[in-house]
């Protein structure tokens, strides 16, 4: 089994952030980019692949993040993790540790897990701030290869979210578990979604962009729902091809934390591109920061 | 056949072997009469109406099922551990990482205005756990304190003296009863339909139950992320007859 963890630093060198150390075990590898976006905004992107493309069964990768004060960092994939299907019953699995620092940016912004048919998968993220620090998470998963017909096929995803202030004090404990052996199966319980997806937005760097969006998903999702009407009223409408047809986008928006440091976005949707749009838009606030716009 | 009849019931004696009052209160706390405001409360229903997700009794049956698994997963160690323990430091602790877990603004809202309400009447009530009181008084004062529901409920039930496997599924079954509620003032099903979709998900809401009881509370998970997300959405409603 894994013992040994991978880590990265990133510090400030001549008041620029940077991966001053960067150490992964097989089948994980970092690069970073030299140059990414302008040269006016201070970020390091940090590109996490897995060799051969995906995680394999039993295959168990354990990072640890540190960001040093004022540094702002990114990590992201470069496609999407695919998780392939299971020799026996073993458990892939990811966890990824980070401590922020006083005036320091985390960003994490992957491309969606896919679990193939039978595929067993966990990942846990734990990130500890302090006051000042700015999280930016996205966690999100689709229900596998739903192209051709693989539909919440797997057999267990599972993804859990902590962020914790100082005095180890619980400010976001999310887990979202989906096992198949379930009394009722997963493809059910999600209707006719095929992806599931939840953003992070924590920090007090990110209020204009939290206020933003909060705006934009309830301007969104007040336009979809209605109180359905059996009589003509409804159908009588322009829309009225909208009267029976469930949303393909669904999104909500709630702050969590003190004074409401924070806000979550949860997402449910019928198509992959959907998301991505819907994060480029929501994230586009951040390009200032990073420099780059995410999702893009 | 009169000597069956007769083992039966020394049988059923021995194994309800608690205090017959013990037993006026428990059926006092689970009677929906209890005022706690539990029926302000949609669980989600009212937006999944809206979002067209669910239509009708086949719909509202899975709704119910998918809501009391993730009741199960995400709530009952917290019930189980609050029974387990009622203290006013455990409560305490519990009320802190249950905020942190019930990160659906909506859910978080509703779970602490059914508590504090079930906090108060509870203290009013049941005058012989003078506990009860000067819990609520120490919470109140510190202004630290949610009063989340599923932790309350366990340190009444704890203080009382059920047991947790009672306690648990005391939860469920009251999260059934209101959410079966709240589908007639939604005109999904009326009265009678009501009551024969809660006896048939009786046996399903047990194995929920019986597969969610007595687990920790770092072990809490929700297992139903698009119920999640709907339930959120319930500021959204343009038009609403439910809190939450």
């Amino acid at each position: 089994m894994e013992m040994e963890k991978g880590k990265v630093v990133v510090e400030k060198v001549r008041g620029k952030s940077t991966v001053i150390r960067s150490f992964s075990k097989y089948p994980l590898k970092f690069i970073t980019p030299r140059k990414v976006g302008s040269s006016i905004t201070d970020a390091v992107w940090i590109y996490s692949l897995t060799y051969g493309g995906g995680i394999v069964s039993g295959d168990s990768i354990s990072v640890e993040f540190t960001i040093g004060d004022g540094c702002t960092a990114v990590l992201t994939t470069q496609s999407s993790t695919k998780v392939y299907k299971t020799l026996g019953s073993k458990c892939s699995e990811q966890v990824l540790e980070a401590r922020i620092g006083s005036g320091a940016l985390f960003v994490v912004i992957p491309d969606p897990v896919t679990c193939f048919s039978t595929a067993r998968y966990s990942q846990k993220q734990v990130f500890r701030v302090v006051s000042d620090s700015s999280l930016v998470i996205v966690d999100w998963f689709t229900s596998g290869r739903h192209e051709s017909g693989e539909k919440w096929d797997f057999e267990l995803y599972r993804s859990s979210n902590c962020i914790f202030a100082e005095g180890n004090q619980p400010v976001f404990l999310d887990t979202v578990l989906l096992e198949q052996s379930s009394p009722v199966d997963i493809a059910e319980r999600m209707h006719e979604y095929q992806v599931i997806a939840m953003v992070l937005i924590y920090g007090p760097k990110l209020k204009h962009v939290q206020d933003q969006v909060q705006e934009n998903v309830k301007r969104l999702m007040s336009q979809q729902l209605q109180i359905p009407s059996t009589r003509l009223g409804c159908c009588a409408k322009t829309n009225s091809d909208n009267c029976l047809v469930r949303p393909a986008f669904i999104a909500s928006c709630s702050a969590f934390g003190p004074k409401g440091m924070g806000v979550v976005v949860r997402v449910a949707s019928t198509t992959t591109e959907a998301v991505y749009r819907f994060l480029h838009h929501q994230l586009a606030g951040m390009e200032p920061l990073l420099g780059v716009s995410p999702y893009s | 056949m009169d000597q069956d009849l007769v083992e039966t019931e020394k049988r059923r004696k021995r194994e309800i072997n608690i205090d017959p009052g013990l037993q006026w209160s428990q059926w006092q706390l689970l009677d929906s009469i209890l005022p706690t405001g539990g029926f302000a409360h949609s669980f989600g229903l009212e937006a999944a109406i809206q979002a067209r997700l669910v239509s009708g009794p086949d719909d509202l049956q899975n709704f119910v099922i998918h809501l009391l698994e993730n009741t199960g997963s995400l709530l009952l160690p917290f019930v189980y551990s609050a029974t387990m323990n009622p203290t006013l430091d455990n409560c305490q602790k519990l009320d802190r990482i249950l905020d942190a877990t019930l990160s659906n603004e909506v859910g978080r809202k509703a779970s602490v205005s059914q508590g504090s309400s079930l906090m108060r009447v509870a203290a009013s009530v049941f005058t012989e756990l003078p506990s009860l009181k000067s819990m609520r008084d120490v919470c109140i004062g510190s202004g630290v304190v949610s009063f989340h529901h599923a932790p309350v409920f366990g340190i009444i039930c704890g203080l009382l003296g059920m047991d947790s496997g009672t306690s648990q599924r005391a939860y469920i079954f009251m999260t059934m009863r209101d959410v079966i509620s709240a589908a007639t003032r939604l005109n999904l099903v009326g009265p009678l339909g009501a009551a024969v979709l809660q006896h048939r998900v009786a046996s399903v809401a047990e194995s929920m139950v019986k597969k969610w009881m007595d687990r920790s509370v770092e072990d809490a998970c929700q297992t139903a992320p698009l119920l999640d997300t709907i339930q959120g959405c319930h500021t959204y409603l343009f038009s609403r007859l439910f809190c939450s």
